[in-house]
């Protein structure tokens, strides 16, 4: 379990670094509504408009590929309950943007090289 | 976003149409998409082709895998689109060499572990493919004597998914095709020699052959009734090329192993009488499966205790009966099936099976009986000419009796009659006398002598006017059996006495 946590924890950790290499920031992190769940990582893209993008990235880690590339895991129920999360994130704060868009980012962690990421954005348009 | 084409067959009963499979990767999360009406069996599809790729040291793409199946109109069924899918998706991830793909048809369902397997319709499917032109196809290895009947082809057999790889490199595979000299291990086929007496029926299935005359019959429980229709098929004549073909054709849609060789003999059915509708006319997912029916096209269907068989199974009988062929509709697939066949059936006179048997006594009642005699329509028995009441064989018979005629002998003199009938009949869209309408054959055809006696039985009320015409029919296969031009009056008196069976079974 605990293994499992920080194997999350440690994912999410690089894709929040990845995204501000990106010059995105972070606006959010693992913000929780009830039983719904979780959102991994709130960022605000710049551009096109004005105020930017609000970008809600699931991120899945996996440690090897046993069980499949990572962004596999992300169903089609998650894409549904995310699409929620977000709306509800979006009522809870007063932060103003042009466009909203759900991303999923995988992570590839690897014992002895650099982790790989696999970045899919607009994944429910 | 990248596209790989293959190219497959899909066959809608016997017909085949020529499909692109279609796969594009990319622009979304990563999944694998079906399109273009596959069923369920299709569907699964993915999950073999994405095993059998991991298996063989290939790579399933990590993205979005959109694969369609055109013309996305045409439904589609069954597993043989394994390897023209994967070889698209493999042409779409760069991971093959797609020179060839464009004009090569692929037919092979996928093992989880990467091997080739057998599946159904390889020879229908190639036919299709030649017709609209392709010149080149791939098919499991253990099929490929099955492929070469098919000319007008180069076929690859290959054993895996490994070798498919190396097969559109261009490099050589090893020649597949199975020794060809393997002779069928057919149990020994039921020969008329093995009969004893029944001098009487064994002549009725000798003129049932000639003509290709439906026939009935009658008789006591345990007289020989399955035994002599059991050997109808070894005393016809082989199947024409063509027929050949067509055949070979339907048994590799049911699945059959026709890598023998084409089927050259005439086939045999005896479905049990608790089948189902659609086992008999076929049926199936998009009515894919041929019914026993069409499995006994250009052969003999024999219903064994016809009276048992739920009427709603006779009657289906007849459009096939009359048109030679079934017509299936499904939402989704109109199928034609040919089934063209000769029907046999038998059946015991009353429940107990003593009713009009010489040596027995019949215990049913009376009502029973006719109830029990009824259950075979008019509309069946019409089409049938010869109706034959199978005697019990004596002690004296069975104990004097040398084996009987061969059925190489008999099928000697059933070929001759066949010959005089095709000459007699060239031009017309019939073959053999049982085929012929009443009317042509009254008007084109001279009337034998002695027409006297028919008109008799007509004024006596033993005859009805389409009796008229079973008579002649069938006085017509007994002058080709004789090998004289016309029927002579001790022929129709023969064949006027071939209905006493039908007037013993009380029927029609």
């Amino acid at each position: 379990m605990d293994r499992r946590r920080t194997t999350g924890a440690l994912g999410e950790e690089i894709a929040a670094a990845h995204l501000e290499r990106l010059g995105w920031r972070v606006v959010d992190r693992n913000w929780r509504s009830g039983r719904l769940g979780e959102l991994d990582v709130v960022a605000l893209q710049p551009g096109p408009g004005r105020l930017g993008t609000l970008v809600f990235c699931e991120v899945k880690t996996r440690r090897g590929l046993g069980y499949g590339d990572p962004l596999e895991a992300i169903t089609y129920v998650k894409l549904g309950r995310l699409q929620a999360l977000a709306g509800q994130w979006l009522a809870a704060h007063e932060l103003r943007c042009d466009r909203v868009r759900i991303d999923a980012i995988g992570v590839l962690l690897h014992d002895d090289a650099a982790p790989v990421i696999s970045h899919l954005q607009g994944v429910t348009s | 976003m990248i596209v790989g084409k293959a190219r497959s067959v899909a066959l809608v009963g016997l017909e085949g149409t020529v499909i692109e499979v279609e796969a594009a990767i990319g622009g979304g999360l990563p999944r694998t998409v079906l399109v273009g009406l596959p069923d369920t069996s299709l569907n699964e599809a993915r999950e073999r082709c994405k095993a059998a790729v991991a298996s063989t040291g290939l790579e399933w793409p990590k993205q979005l895998v959109t694969v369609n199946l055109t013309p996305a109109t045409l439904p589609k069924t069954g597993s043989h689109y394994d390897l023209g899918i994967t070889a698209a998706v493999l042409a779409a991830g760069e991971q093959i060499a797609t020179d060839l793909l464009e004009d090569t048809v692929l037919m092979g369902e996928l093992g989880l572990d990467g091997r080739v397997r057998r599946c159904r319709g390889v020879l229908p499917a190639l036919l299709a493919a030649v017709k609209a032109g392709y010149t080149r196809a791939v098919v499991p290895a253990e099929q490929v004597s099955e492929a070469l009947l098919v000319g007008g082809l180069t076929i690859w057999g290959v054993a895996s998914l490994a070798e498919l790889v190396e097969v559109l490199k261009g490099n050589p595979v090893l020649d597949r095709r199975l020794p060809p000299a393997e002779p069928r291990p057919t149990p020994e086929d039921p020969d008329l020699r093995d009969v004893v007496g029944h001098a009487e029926a064994r002549w009725v299935l000798e003129v049932a052959a000639a003509g290709r005359h439906h026939l009935f019959l009658h008789g006591a429980p345990g007289v020989g009734k399955t035994m002599l229709a059991e050997r109808l098929p070894s005393i016809l004549p082989d199947l024409t090329p063509a027929q050949a073909l067509e055949v070979t054709a339907i048994h590799s849609l049911a699945g059959a192993n026709v890598g023998g060789g084409l089927i050259r003999r005439p086939p045999y059915s005896a479905p049990h009488h608790t089948a189902s509708l659609i086992s008999l006319v076929g049926g199936g997912p998009k009515a894919s499966q041929p019914g026993s029916l069409s499995l006994s096209h250009y052969g003999v269907l024999f219903l064994d205790e016809a009276t048992e068989f739920a009427p709603s199974l006779i009657e289906a009988l007849r459009t096939p009966l009359e048109s030679g062929s079934i017509h299936i509709g499904r939402s989704g697939a109109q199928v034609r099936y040919p089934a063209r066949f000769q029907l046999v059936l038998s059946a015991n006179p009353c429940p107990c099976g003593g009713y009009g048997v010489a040596s027995r006594q019949c215990t049913c009642r009376p009502d029973v009986v006719r109830r029990y005699q009824s259950r075979l329509s008019g509309p069946i028995l019409d089409r049938i000419d010869l109706h034959h009441h199978v005697r019990p064989l004596t002690k004296s018979l069975l104990k004097s009796q040398s084996p009987g005629e061969a059925s190489a002998d008999v099928a000697v003199r059933v070929a001759e009659a066949r010959e005089r009938q095709a000459r007699r009949l060239g031009g017309t869209r019939w073959a053999t006398n049982g085929e012929v309408s009443g009317p042509w054959l009254r008007r084109q055809l001279p009337l034998p002598d002695g027409l006297g006696i028919v008109d008799d039985a007509v004024r006596q009320g033993r005859l009805s006017a389409r009796g008229v015409d079973k008579v002649l029919r069938v006085a017509w296969t007994l002058a080709d059996l004789a090998g004289v031009d016309r029927p002579t009056a001790s022929h129709l008196r023969t064949a006027l006495a071939l209905r006493r069976g039908e007037e013993l079974g009380a029927v029609a």
